[in-house]
């Protein structure tokens, strides 16, 4: 028997798939010398005012005040790790929440060094280019470490968190 | 779960490392030589010291899961002489070699919890919660609860608690 909850509204889904295909065609694919990649940078630009706008007016779970970044929350979802205890949560996870501020803010730096970098005062300083690269790579890294985390809390869980962000479901296995 | 700042600073710096390590770890594959190239000593070294902080890292994790684990057995725990009960069964439990999971099961156990309510303290399923205790009074070599709890009973009783045992 599952239990399926609804929880993740279409438009945080095409967030976070378009961000995801946005980000790998930007730092993998693209030549970052072309006049695509800044286009492409200003739509990032506006999911990540979009995604901040709707932390204040969106559905239940992606509000901000729904996963607000909590240590003790942290702490606790670790002490579940620990404890081999699956305690339910419906919306993102305390130790998940963490990481999407991280994401956040880190993809507007450098949307934002990225904007510099075009601007005349900045144009050619090496410091802007320095930053914006190395916080792509902190992106990378944190994107791996958010993959990771998400295939470990969905088999530790079971409950499967990659579809519930295609289908806006979270299944939760029950008691039969 | 009660916030202990040790284990937070704990956390934090597990962070911090494993930030560090992918900094490293990214810095090592990035200057690996091609194929058919030597590595140099300084790359080896650089490679070295990634997995020992890699090492360092998981050493980290299991003082603090550790910890946690403590910690959220300890949440229900009895007022009575807490601290010294406590330690004693976690000596039992690792002498038993009980994995998280049976220890977390167990230690609802002793505090009389039934079969039910563990399982919903730990969203688990009932049956999981059944097979749990199976492995705790195989490991422990005990018939069920009752022969769990006197094993216990019977060590507190043959030694004094706390201060007076010095």
């Amino acid at each position: 028997m599952e239990h399926k909850k609804y929880v993740w509204d279409p438009l945080v889904r095409v967030f976070h798939w378009s961000l995801v295909a946005l980000f790998v065609t930007l730092a993998l694919i693209l030549d970052p010398e072309s006049a695509l990649h800044v286009k492409l940078g200003y739509i990032v630009a506006g999911l990540i005012g979009f995604r901040i706008l709707w932390g204040f007016v969106g559905s239940r779970h992606a509000r901000f005040s729904d996963f607000p970044p909590s240590p003790r929350a942290a702490m606790g979802q670790l002490g579940d790790i620990a404890t081999g205890r699956k305690r339910l949560h419906l919306g993102h996870t305390p130790l998940g929440a963490l990481m999407i501020y991280n994401l956040l803010a880190t993809i507007a730096l450098i949307a934002v060094t990225g904007y510099m970098m075009g601007t005349v005062r900045f144009f050619g300083v090496e410091w802007v280019e320095e930053v914006h690269e190395a916080l792509v790579g902190w992106a990378s890294i944190s994107v791996i470490a958010h993959i990771a985390a998400v295939i470990f809390e969905s088999r530790r869980t079971g409950i499967n968190l990659p579809k519930a962000m295609v289908t806006g479901y979270k299944a939760t296995p029950q008691e039969d | 779960m009660k916030l202990d700042r040790g284990s937070l600073a704990l956390a934090v710096l597990i962070v911090v490392q494993l930030a560090c390590a992918a900094f490293f770890a990214w810095d090592v594959v990035a200057d690996a030589p091609g194929p058919g190239q030597m590595f140099d000593t300084h790359l080896i070294l650089e490679a070295v010291a990634t997995v020992v902080l890699l090492v360092g890292i998981v050493v980290e994790w299991k003082y603090l899961a550790m910890l946690l684990r403590r910690q959220a057995r300890a949440e229900k725990a009895l007022h009575v002489a807490a601290g010294e009960l406590q330690d004693l069964i976690e000596k039992y439990f690792q002498e038993w070699a009980l994995t998280p999971s049976e220890a977390d099961v167990a230690m609802f156990a002793l505090k009389g919890y039934s079969i039910p309510e563990i399982a919903e303290f730990r969203g688990s399923k009932e049956g999981t919660v059944k097979s749990h205790l199976n492995g705790i009074y195989r490991k422990a070599g005990v018939s069920g609860r009752a022969q769990l709890l006197s094993l216990l009973v019977e060590d507190l009783m043959a030694a004094p608690l706390g201060k007076q045992a010095a």
